[in-house]
């Protein structure tokens, strides 16, 4: 009986145990570490002008890109994606003011968005801008 | 000597103090709260992405986001739009309080096998809006 008493006393200092705080908390930290998933989005970054359709004809001096199938035409000459980039290389679009960085990129219908992605990126990793060619209507 | 010895006993008692860990380990939690980004984009669209050697990680914090599925469904901040006129206008009204060119990028997310007929309409709208085209893709291995 007495020992009950003593234990009972014990108990009755009113503390209130933290001992296991810092425990719970790196456990919530650890949590957090293994739970999250960082996602990692690569893009690439293509400022397209916006505007009407001129009347003017474009410039024959204009680079051209034509997308057809699986078929580039760069300036109406067969390409393939690294022969492309190094002509798109060779302009030197980076340097260039304006207008003349504008590359013109005409595609057929159907063209699939993995083509079209892979030109619009060698476009752009080249310092030019991308003219979306609208079909005759 | 002897008293010596038991001076020396009683000092490598030591207790390291462990009553601030608590605290410091919940200042870590609320400073990985505070800083995490929690994802927007809660489509979860089954997309496959295109390849290029020419993407970078994206640096720019886009002001909207836009999807297409592999089903041609198009998606304006992970709700799903009938046409390219509404992800125009949607993106029009984002754009319409940014003051700064780092505030209008667009990430535009599209599944590499779709025509052209389904993706250019939405691309066009997105530029007529006034935004600057995030291509989400994948680099090549």
């Amino acid at each position: 009986m007495r020992k009950r008493d003593r234990s009972e006393k014990r108990h009755r200092t009113g503390e209130i145990p933290t001992g296991s705080f810092s425990d719970i908390a790196f456990l919530l930290i650890i949590y957090f570490l293994v739970a999250t998933t960082l996602v990692k989005v690569k893009s690439i970054t293509a400022d397209l002008p916006s505007g009407e359709k001129s009347s003017q004809a474009q410039s024959d001096k204009t680079p051209t890109i034509n997308l057809k199938d699986d078929v580039i035409m760069f300036n109406d000459k067969k390409v393939d994606l690294a022969e492309l980039n190094a002509r798109l290389a060779a302009l030197d679009l980076a340097e260039l003011e304006g207008s003349k960085r504008v590359i013109l990129l005409e595609s057929a219908k159907g063209t699939p968005y993995e083509n079209y992605f892979q030109a619009l990126a060698a476009i752009s990793a080249n310092g030019g801008v991308v003219a979306l060619v609208e079909d005759d209507k | 000597m002897n008293k010596r010895a038991q001076r020396k006993k009683k000092r490598r008692i030591i207790p390291v103090p462990i009553a601030s860990m608590g605290d410091i380990a919940f200042l870590l939690i609320i400073f990985f709260l505070v800083c995490s980004e929690v994802a927007k984009d809660k489509t979860n669209l089954q997309v496959t992405l295109p390849n290029s050697e020419y993407v970078e990680k994206t640096k720019a914090s886009v002001a909207a986001r836009v999807a297409i599925d592999a089903e041609g469904v198009i998606y304006f901040d992970g709700a799903r739009v009938d046409s390219s006129k509404d992800v125009e206008w949607g993106v029009r009204a984002v754009l319409a309080s940014t003051v700064s060119d780092e505030q209008r990028h667009v990430q535009f997310k599209c599944d590499a096998a779709l025509p052209k007929e389904t993706f250019e309409p939405v691309m066009k709208a997105i530029a007529e809006a006034g935004g600057i085209l995030e291509a989400v893709g994948e680099k090549n291995q």
